[in-house]
C-alpha cells in the first residue's frame, strides 16, 4: 500500500490536475491516514468541485470519521450531479441505518437496488434493514402500538421471503452488545457461511475477506506441526484500524470476528468465544 | 548491518519463554537472519510464517483495515508472534506461558530499530 501511495503522490505532483487524487486519497482512507485523505480530497475537489466521484470519497472518509451528517451531505451532493450514482443510494442508505432511520434507509437502498439489481452488497444491506424494521414492528406489536404497526406496515413488504437471510443474523445478538464489531464464519474454501462484513462505508467486503483468508486454517496447523506446538486456537491480527480474531471450526472452517481497535483485547476475545459457541450449535443444526 | 540485526534478533530470543526468532522476507519467505534452539525446522518454519502473515495483511486490506501491525497465532503448548515492516517480518516462537504482551513490546520496539 505504501508503493501505491507513493506512486499515485508522485503522479499528482507532476500533473496536479490529474484524476489520481481520488486514488490517492482512497489509498490513504484504507490505511487508515484519514487527515491526509481528507486533505487530498479537499484539494481535489478546488480543482474539479462538481466530480461525483470526488464528493464520493469525500464522504468515505467522513464516514471513517465518525462524521455521518457530514457524508450524507456529501452523498447527497453525488446524487444530485449524477442521478444514477449507486454508491451514493448505498452510501445514504448506509448513514440512515447507522442512524437507526430503517424505512429512510430502506428507501435509498431499494432505489440502489433498481440500479443495480445484481449487486450483492445492495441485496444483503436491503435485507438487514428490513429485518430491523420487522424486528421493530415487532417489538412495537409487543407493546400493543397498532398504529405504530400500521405505519410500518408499508415498508415491510417481502419480509416473509426473508427467512433464508437468518445466517446473515447468526451472530447478530453477540456482535451488538457494547462497540463495533462485525463476526463471520468462512467454510474452507473462503466461502460464507454466516454472519456479515459490512465495513463502515458500507461495503459488504464479507467476500473479499473470505476469498483472502481461505486457506489459513490448513496453514495454522501446518505451521503449528512443523514447530510441535499442538494445535492452534486463536489467531490475532491487529491492524492499523482494527482488530481481527480468528479460530478455527470443524472441516477447516474459520470463524472470525473484527472490532474496532479501542476494544481491548481480551474483550475481542470474549466475543470470538460465544460466537464460536454460537457456531458450532449451528453447524451441529445442520446451518452447514 | 548483519551485526546490528544478530544482536536484535538475539535480544528477542533471551526473552523469557522464547525459542526462537527469525526475521524473515515477506515476499518469498526466505530467512534474512535467526537465531533459534536447536532441533527447530526455521527454513520451512519462516516460509509458513510469511505466508500467514502475507494472507493476513491482503484479507486486512481487503476490508479496508489498514495495514498489519501485529499477528498472534496461539497454540495449546505455544505461540507465534509476527510484526512486518518493509516486507520483512519479524517472526517470534515462544512457549505456552511466555509473557506475550512483554514480547509484543519488544518486537515492535526491534523492528523499528531494524532498518536495512
Amino acid at each position: 500500500m505504501a508503493d501505491e501511495i507513493r506512486r499515485f503522490s508522485e503522479e499528482l505532483a507532476r500533473d496536479p490536475a490529474s484524476p489520481v487524487y481520488l486514488q490517492l486519497g482512497e489509498a490513504l482512507r484504507r490505511g487508515g491516514q484519514l487527515d491526509l485523505a481528507l486533505k487530498v480530497a479537499l484539494r481535489g475537489l478546488e480543482r474539479h468541485p462538481h466530480q461525483a466521484d470526488a464528493h464520493d470519497l469525500l464522504a468515505r472518509i467522513a464516514v471513517d470519521r465518525g462524521e455521518l451528517e457530514r457524508a450524507f451531505d456529501e452523498w447527497d451532493m453525488v446524487r444530485r450531479i449524477a442521478p444514477a450514482h449507486l454508491g451514493a443510494r448505498k452510501g445514504m442508505g448506509y448513514v440512515l441505518f447507522k442512524q437507526g432511520k430503517y424505512v429512510e434507509a430502506q428507501t435509498y437502498l431499494s432505489e440502489a437496488s433498481e440500479l443495480d439489481g445484481e449487486d450483492e452488497t445492495v441485496a444483503t444491506a436491503l435485507a438487514m434493514v428490513r429485518v430491523k424494521l420487522r424486528e421493530a414492528d415487532g417489538a412495537r406489536g409487543a407493546q400493543g402500538a397498532r398504529g405504530a404497526q400500521g405505519a410500518a406496515g408499508p415498508a415491510l413488504e417481502h419480509v416473509e421471503h426473508l427467512e433464508h437471510l437468518e445466517h446473515l443474523r447468526l451472530f447478530e445478538e453477540i456482535t451488538s452488545e457494547g462497540g463495533e464489531h462485525t463476526a463471520l464464519l468462512l467454510d474452507a474454501t473462503g466461502l460464507v457461511m454466516a454472519g456479515t462484513y459490512v465495513t463502515q462505508d458500507g461495503r459488504d467486503v464479507a467476500q473479499e475477506v473470505g476469498a483472502e483468508l481461505s486457506g489459513v486454517s490448513d496453514e495454522g496447523r501446518r505451521a503449528m506441526r512443523h514447530l510441535g506446538l499442538g494445535d492452534w486456537s486463536s489467531l490475532t491480527v491487529e491492524t492499523d484500524a482494527a482488530v481481527v480474531a480468528m479460530a478455527p471450526m470443524r472441516d477447516d472452517a474459520l470463524l472470525l470476528v473484527a472490532a474496532s481497535k479501542a476494544m481491548p483485547l481480551g474483550l475481542v476475545h470474549r466475543v470470538l468465544d460465544r460466537c464460536v459457541e454460537r457456531a458450532r450449535t449451528w453447524m451441529k443444526k445442520g446451518g452447514a | 548491518m548483519k551485526a546490528n540485526l544478530t544482536s536484535i534478533i538475539s535480544a528477542l530470543t533471551r526473552q523469557r519463554g522464547v525459542r526462537g526468532s527469525l526475521l524473515v522476507d515477506e515476499t518469498d519467505g526466505v530467512i534474512i537472519d535467526a537465531t533459534l534452539h536447536v532441533g527447530m525446522k526455521g527454513p520451512a518454519f519462516a516460509a509458513l510464517a510469511a505466508s500467514l502473515y502475507r494472507k493476513a495483511r491482503l484479507s486486512a486490506d481487503a476490508a479496508g483495515l489498514g495495514g498489519v501491525t501485529f499477528l498472534r497465532l496461539r497454540a495449546t503448548e505455544g505461540h507465534v508472534c509476527a510484526a512486518g515492516k518493509n516486507e520483512m517480518v519479524l517472526v517470534i516462537i515462544a512457549d505456552a506461558r511466555a509473557n506475550i504482551g512483554l514480547i509484543r513490546m519488544e518486537m515492535l520496539k526491534a523492528l523499528e530499530r531494524v532498518a536495512i
